[in-house]
């Protein structure tokens, strides 16, 4: 596994090299130690309404903190949803009344008015190069 | 991948549900509400009941004034109220805000009462004792810069009431999860969950239990006319929960149980459209009927309703039916919802004024089978609080007990109350003048109705300190047989119960 890691990040380097950006996604506040982040990557306004990630990560909960990678990308404008699948069963589990009862989160830890957070709130600038973006859990 | 729109949008729903709006920019010189309130407090001592308690609770010992303890009643009287309304000088619009202080008062014989007071550490309030500010939207606020809210019990204040169930104790509020509590250190736990897919749901602070013990209760999703039902048994275990729609978005706060019914009324301050802080997504609405409803214990999707008058109601003493399906109940209501919307906003100014005083009353209903229905007033002064022998919760009875005020009296009610629902005899106790009382907690002794004690704590705001007074349920008059006083002033509060030794 080692060669396979080892190509894929020359050609990271390679493509940033051309332009193209990174973003090193720091999640914290993540309360319970189990489960996986179920993390969507969207470039678009309608992309983000109409639920057409980008790109996907699932990644295994092992603390209260978790680093997510994304990229290479065209610079521009990107959104992250995320939501905490602690009981690994691959959907954001809601109650009787649809309310979500497992933890998620929007980039730039945009809230939603009467609904999941609106793309102005939750895009955000992505510069040829690498890009820190912070998010949390509350 | 993500949950569809039409669930996120769900997140609305409870009372927790506001996510949110931007506040108000954080950098003003000063909070007018959070300085009126000071400028207050010098020249208006009832505003006591309306201060912050310290963030680790209070602890103390109460004196005796009179009396002795009444052979036989040990226990511990448990009470919740908003205790906490401002930080940074900042401080909350609505009374109903405050974070929840659960308070709990040993009774022991040859003992002087012991108190303890401690805030129900929610989320909420962990988050927000730790940054020093408010960080989440409330009921009737919007603190500023707060941050919005991602999950259904982020605004939880479990605030309102507590119960104990099969040795738990739990600190209740209307929009969302019953929080634990040890009730021998009132130490939280953290939010109960009733079972798969019901983390979060709003279990409202009015519980009812069955004589059998069978506890019932609901939670209210006003945006989406719909109500979740609940069926507790009485280890605790749930027996069922399940939602039922079309149910007006008219606020409720509390119902009846029948032997064969659960009794709903829906007054007139009805939920218009999603606004923040959520209290403002309600608006008077007289141009309808107030709506009663009574569903089916044993089949959900069965029910009568009647049309009432315009009104509006906190509190429900207690209902009956009879065996051609004629339901009867009484309640404290009222023309209109001038304190929901007028008065819990002016005390939390430092201002009292007859407009805005709740004026409610306590009415008898009679719900006939095919939507008749017939409504009398007791209009021999205002009454909250009823509280009935709880022993004959959905049972036929005869007395109410409810704290009682009169036109004029701005600065809370202090009358103890016992109200005969079928001659409309009182037996009437006023405290004086200074004094604010609470809810009178029934606690029964002897086997008929009404034979026991009413146990009711009270601010006594010329000395600045919170009382407990025992009274004969069935002698109101006579006044407390004992009263002690703490070294201290706690919030007014909301509700209580009792355990028995
Ligand atoms: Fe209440």
């Amino acid at each position: 596994m080692i060669l396979p890691a080892f190509i894929l990040s020359a050609v990271l380097s390679s493509a940033m090299a051309d332009g193209t950006a990174s973003i090193t996604v720091t999640v914290d506040g993540i309360e319970i130690g189990s489960g996986h982040l179920v993390v969507g990557l969207y470039d678009s306004a309608e992309g983000w309404d109409g639920e057409t990630a980008i790109d996907g990560r699932r990644v295994a909960v092992t603390g209260d903190v978790a680093e997510i990678e994304f990229g290479p990308l065209p610079a521009g404008r990107y959104g992250i949803k995320m939501y905490h699948d602690v009981d690994d069963d691959g959907q954001l589990d809601t109650n009787l009344m649809g309310i979500p009862s497992e933890p998620f989160a929007f980039s730039n830890n945009a809230m939603g008015r009467f609904g999941p957070a609106a793309w102005p709130d939750a895009s955000f600038a992505v510069d040829a190069g690498e890009n820190a973006h912070a998010m949390s859990f509350r | 991948m993500f949950a569809n729109r039409r669930e996120m949008i769900a997140l609305m729903t409870a009372a927790g549900g506001m996510a949110g709006l931007p506040g108000p920019a954080r950098a003003e010189p000063g909070d007018p509400v959070f300085e009126a309130f000071e400028a207050a407090r010098p020249e208006q001592p009832w505003t006591l009941g309306y201060a912050d308690a310290p963030a680790a609770g209070l602890d103390g010992v109460a004196q005796r004034l009179t009396g002795r303890l009444p052979e036989g009643l040990e226990g511990v009287l448990y009470r919740n109220g908003p205790g906490r309304f401002s930080r940074e000088n900042w401080r909350y619009r609505h009374w109903f805000d405050g974070d929840g202080l659960v308070q709990s008062w040993h009774l022991e014989a040859g003992e002087a009462p012991v108190h303890a007071a401690r805030f129900v550490e929610t989320r909420k309030w962990r988050r927000e004792e730790a940054a020093g500010r408010f960080l989440v939207p409330a009921f009737g606020s919007a603190p500023p810069d707060e941050e919005g809210l991602s999950g259904p019990d982020g605004m939880n204040a479990a605030n309102t009431s507590v119960m104990m169930l099969d040795g738990d104790l739990l600190a209740l509020w209307e929009g969302g999860s019953a929080w634990q509590l040890d009730p021998d250190t009132l130490q939280s736990d953290g939010p109960r969950v009733w079972g798969d897919g019901l983390a979060g749901l709003p279990f409202s602070a009015h519980p009812k239990v069955d004589p059998d013990g069978t506890v019932w209760n609901f939670g209210q999703d006003a945006a989406r006319n719909a109500l979740v039902l609940w069926q507790i048994a009485p280890d605790g275990s749930l027996r069922r929960a399940d939602m039922v729609g079309d149910v007006p978005g008219g606020m409720i706060h509390d119902f009846a149980v029948t032997e064969r019914s659960l009794v709903f009324l829906v007054g007139n301050l009805r939920f218009e459209r999603m606004r923040l802080p959520y209290l403002e997504s309600f608006r008077w609405d007289g141009s309808r009927p107030m709506r009663a409803i009574a569903i089916d214990k044993a089949d959900w999707s069965q029910r009568r309703t009647w049309d009432l008058p315009p009104g509006f109601l906190f509190h429900v003493g207690g209902a009956w039916e009879r065996t051609d399906g004629t339901i009867c109940l009484d309640a404290a209501m009222s023309g209109d919802a001038r304190f929901a919307i007028g008065g819990a906003y002016d005390v939390m100014r430092g201002v009292a004024r007859e407009e805005t005083v709740s004026q409610a009353r306590l009415h008898r209903l009679v719900l006939y089978p095919g939507g008749r229905s017939e409504q009398s007033v007791f209009d021999d002064g205002y009454a909250e609080f009823p509280q009935v022998d709880m022993r004959l919760t959905g049972l036929e009875r005869r007395y109410t007990w409810h704290v009682g005020w009169q036109p004029g009296q701005i600065q809370g009610p202090t009358d103890i109350v016992r109200r005969d629902l079928v001659s409309g005899a009182t037996q009437r106790f006023s405290h004086d003048a200074d004094v604010i009382v609470e809810e009178p907690l029934f606690v029964p002794a002897g086997p008929a109705e009404g034979e026991g004690w009413l146990v009711h704590t009270a601010l006594n705001t010329r000395a600045a300190a919170t009382e407990l007074h025992v009274l004969d349920a069935r002698n109101v008059g006579d006044g407390p047989v004992a009263s002690w006083r703490l070294p201290y002033a706690c919030p007014l509060g909301f509700h209580g119960c009792w355990r028995p030794a």
